[in-house]
């Protein structure tokens, strides 16, 4: 099992004297295998992001554990091994523009993962130029440019070549396509095939668009207030929801080729 | 010699190069000023209260002292203590921000908490008391007496930044990449903050400027100083505007707003200038 | 202009003046809109569909300009009036926006009481208790909670001041109301409540005609009666519902209905298709066609002449010459 979360729980704290507790995720536990796409669903406030960034071990949790390739990923604390966890467990994030430091070339975003790496400088501009055709783009438009002479659907590509570089085990994709175009949504989401085709790598895609899980993933796991209420296969959840918000969540959803009955 | 690109686009912005003009050129006139024109502006040089002529250019006070020879030393004073007192605002608001944005949790609330008593303390009342008290005011007193008040929205406006930088997704992006600690303040933090900070001195020294004329205009400025504040205090106790000796308060009035004015504008031209980056375009 | 027409608009030239020149955001643009119809108006962010929305109903202030056009609404020519008149007569009174921000648009510190006090106030001489039970009544008309007139927008949730702001802008009945993206915020749940609203208002017959501005075309096929396309400014195609979702014409229209991602077998079975390139930049616009640039269809008649909008297959119409027409 290539990561095992095991009874997540964080609880933030508000205000100095008089402390308010907010439950944002209250155990949570799943597994992903290697080569298998997960989507994590939910509205705002469901808890999806919070979760992510324990797993992608920005964000400490109250209680639980994260488990990658056997190790407990928050108890490694020295430099080296949080290098061995960021070169095979990495992050794509919803906002394409605040993603990047605006003061810097979006050369930097490339050329800052060759640390994770053991390189030799010789080849790192032929890598970072053959990762970024890879997903579409071409090297002399978008290398030496700031952030905000390029467009969102660029950017987020970008991302993509980030990790091609690296060749993770695993990614966190959180709301990847929301913010670009929806006629460039479907090139950037082949990326993530191409990394699972050719490095067999996993994805877990943290979502509110139930459509996009239903579509792109092998599992399909629903959080609500903290929780995770439904866990199955795509057809699993949409044809037979045990839990009354899966039900309710999949009723509400306007459909292309069905009309909503009572209506 | 290479110019940094950003120093090629700050000067095509009209605002920032007639504010700079003027700063820069009332001071080099100040400093070449008072070598070229070698008048004690203390002593008394010639009959009192002369208009402009052409032995005297901005004409004589009530002492027969020669206005321009004042003007000239009391731009370079003013600007001094405006200097002065930013730097210490900006170094006391920039390291209580920077700690309490950072830190957070119980360090935060009570750095803000002594933030908000001095924000809300008088602080034009309590530089008079302090100067009052104190018989002997060297223009490092009178800076410092500005400074230690004026620093709290300066360290509010840092922290503000500090906390809104550190939960973007681009230091998260910097972590992963396995940066250490220091490398993310200096390559992702600083420079998000150098802009403002410099904007911040601008507003700080504009706003020096002005107090000092104002503690010096009831008496309170430096003792035995030169400065344009000072200057209009000698013209507004011999009642220089009633009795029509525009040339005792006008030059330095004048000399003063523009100054005031100018760094204000400057400060605009920069946050324009930025403002549109820091957001991502 | 025919008596099945609420409003019709003609060749709408609707720019921005920006320093640089001129963002042609509605570029020639003809629309009819037919009583008793909802009209879902779609396309991606920059197509120029709000401005258009607010070009016709003439709310029009500069950096916007409307360069020419008619516009006629229930038979009075619009697009020649000035601002008191549109104001007076013609503003919530025929026709009502409810524009995107209209969640943040409501003032914390006034009770929704007092927002329809300001909305209905300088239209009619009405007395305040008047207003008043107008506004209670409308509200349980809607199955809306009488209580939240006198709430302050921060007590209540998204989608009951979505709802509140939309009963409220259709209190003097209009005959055209206009949202824009009114859900692109809320939930899905929530999402379902407004649409049935918006439907219901057209039941009672509260509102004659709706147009419905949104990039997400799911939506539309639950309530729109017709569904018009826009791309970069121009209008590439327009028909009823189920035609447009099920047999679109145009290469763009074609592509941005196959990009929907539902959760449906249908889907997954067609995949998703996507679109090279980017929009195009309209301060300088492409000579020609707008989409030939990254259509896969394109002709060489493409890069020089621009496409009319036509009708073909009766009430379908597209601006496309691998369409061109009858004759």
């Amino acid at each position: 099992m290539l990561l095992e979360v095991r009874d997540l729980k964080k609880v933030f704290h508000v205000g100095l004297f008089k402390r308010k507790e907010i439950l944002a995720v209250d155990k949570v536990s799943f597994n992903a295998d290697s080569g298998k796409f997960l989507s994590l669903v939910g509205e705002s406030g469901s808890g999806k992001t919070t979760t992510a960034k324990m797993i992608l071990r920005l964000l400490p949790p109250t209680s639980g554990s994260v488990i990658f390739k056997g190790r407990d990923v928050w108890s490694c604390k020295k430099i080296d091994e949080l290098r061995w966890y960021w070169k095979q467990v990495h992050a794509i994030f919803q906002d394409p523009y605040a993603s990047y430091n605006p003061l810097h070339k979006i050369d930097r975003i490339l050329y800052q993962v060759f640390d994770l790496m053991e390189h030799s400088g010789s080849d790192k501009e032929k890598m970072v130029k053959e990762a970024l055709r890879e997903v579409g783009l071409r090297p002399e438009e978008v290398l030496g440019k700031y952030p905000h002479e390029l467009s969102g659907g660029q950017r987020q590509r970008i991302m993509v070549a980030r990790c091609y570089l690296l060749e993770p085990k695993l990614i966190l994709a959180d709301e990847p396509i929301s913010m670009i175009d929806a006629s460039t949504r479907a090139s950037v989401l082949k990326l993530f095939s191409m990394l699972r085709e050719e490095h067999d790598t996993s994805v877990i895609f943290i979502t509110h668009d139930l459509g996009l899980a239903y579509y792109v993933s092998d599992e399909i796991l629903i959080m609500y207030k903290g929780l995770i209420v439904e866990k199955g296969s795509p057809d699993e959840v949409l044809d037979h929801p045990k839990d009354s918000y899966t039900k309710r969540l999949t009723e509400d959803i306007p459909l292309l080729y069905r009309k909503w009955t009572g209506f | 010699m290479v110019v940094p690109p950003i120093l090629k686009d700050l000067f095509r912005i009209k605002k920032l190069d007639v504010s700079l003009g003027v700063i820069v050129g009332l001071l080099l006139i100040s400093i070449f000023g008072s070598i070229l024109y070698r008048v004690n502006p203390l002593a008394i040089s010639g009959p009192p209260e002369q208009p402009p002529s052409k032995d005297f250019p901005l004409g004589t006070d009530s002492w027969g002292r020669d206005l321009l020879a004042l003007l000239l030393a009391g731009i370079r004073n003013s600007l001094y203590i405006g200097v002065t007192a930013a730097l210490i605002s900006l170094s006391i608001g920039v390291i209580t921000g920077v700690i309490s944005g950072f830190k957070g949790g119980v360090t935060d609330s009570s750095l803000m908490l002594i933030t908000d008593v001095v924000l809300v303390s008088p602080s034009i009342l309590i530089m008079m008391l302090v100067a009052a008290y104190l018989k002997e005011r060297n223009p490092i007193f009178v800076s410092l007496i500005i400074g230690v008040t004026s620093w709290p929205w300066v360290a509010r406006a840092m922290r503000s930044q500090i906390m809104s930088l550190k939960s973007r997704d681009f230091m998260y992006m910097s972590r992963m990449a396995g940066l250490s600690d220091m490398k993310i303040i200096i390559e992702d933090l600083l420079p998000n903050m150098a802009s403002y900070t410099f904007m911040a001195f601008v507003l700080l020294m504009s706003g020096g400027m002005i107090a000092e004329a104002g503690l010096s205009m009831i008496g309170l400025g430096v003792t035995k100083g030169l400065s344009l504040g000072i200057i209009l205090y000698w013209a507004q106790i011999l009642e220089s505007v009633r009795r029509g000796m525009w040339w005792w308060f006008g030059p330095p009035g004048a000399c003063l707003v523009a100054l005031a004015a100018s760094l204000l504008l400057m400060s605009t031209a920069l946050d324009e200038y930025f403002s549109p980056r820091l957001k991502g375009g | 202009m025919s008596i099945l027409a609420l409003l019709e608009a003609k060749g709408v030239k609707a720019y921005y003046s920006v320093r640089r020149g001129y963002v042609q955001a509605v570029d020639n643009v003809d629309l009819v809109i037919n009583k008793g119809t909802t009209l879902g108006l779609a396309g991606e962010s920059g197509c120029g569909k709000s401005t258009l929305v607010n070009t016709l109903m003439m709310n029009v202030k500069p950096p916007l300009h409307l360069i020419e056009g008619t516009i006629i609404l229930d038979s009075k020519v619009i697009s020649d009036m000035g601002m008191s008149i549109l104001k007076k007569n013609i503003w919530g009174v025929i026709v009502s926006l409810v524009p995107q921000s209209a969640l943040n648009a409501l003032m914390p510190t006034k009770s929704i009481e007092g927002f329809v006090r300001d909305v209905i106030g300088h239209h009619m001489s009405v007395s305040d208790s008047e207003i008043m039970s107008m506004a209670k009544k409308r509200f349980e008309e809607l199955n809306l909670p009488v209580e939240a007139l006198s709430m302050y927008p921060h007590e209540l949730s998204g989608g009951m001041k979505q709802r509140s702001v939309i009963a409220i802008s259709t209190l003097l009945n209009p005959k055209l109301l206009i949202v824009d993206e009114p859900t692109s915020a809320l939930d899905v749940s929530t999402q379902k409540q407004v649409l049935r609203m918006l439907i219901d208002l057209r039941k009672t017959g509260i509102t004659e005609s709706m147009v419905f501005v949104t990039h997400d075309i799911a939506v539309l096929k639950q309530i729109a009666d017709r569904i018009t396309i826009m791309y970069a400014g121009k209008i590439v195609e327009s028909a009823p519902t189920d035609n447009m979702l099920y047999d679109p014409k145009h290469p763009y229209t074609y592509s941005l209905i196959n990009a929907v991602v539902t959760p449906e077998p249908e889907v997954r079975k067609r995949g998703l298709t996507s679109i090279p390139g980017e929009p195009p930049n309209l301060l300088d616009p492409p000579k020609g066609c707008r989409f030939h640039p990254r259509c896969l269809k394109a002709m060489d008649i493409c890069k020089s002449i621009e496409p009319n909008l036509l009708e073909r297959w009766g009430n379908h119409l597209v601006a496309c010459h691998l369409f061109p027409s009858n004759s």
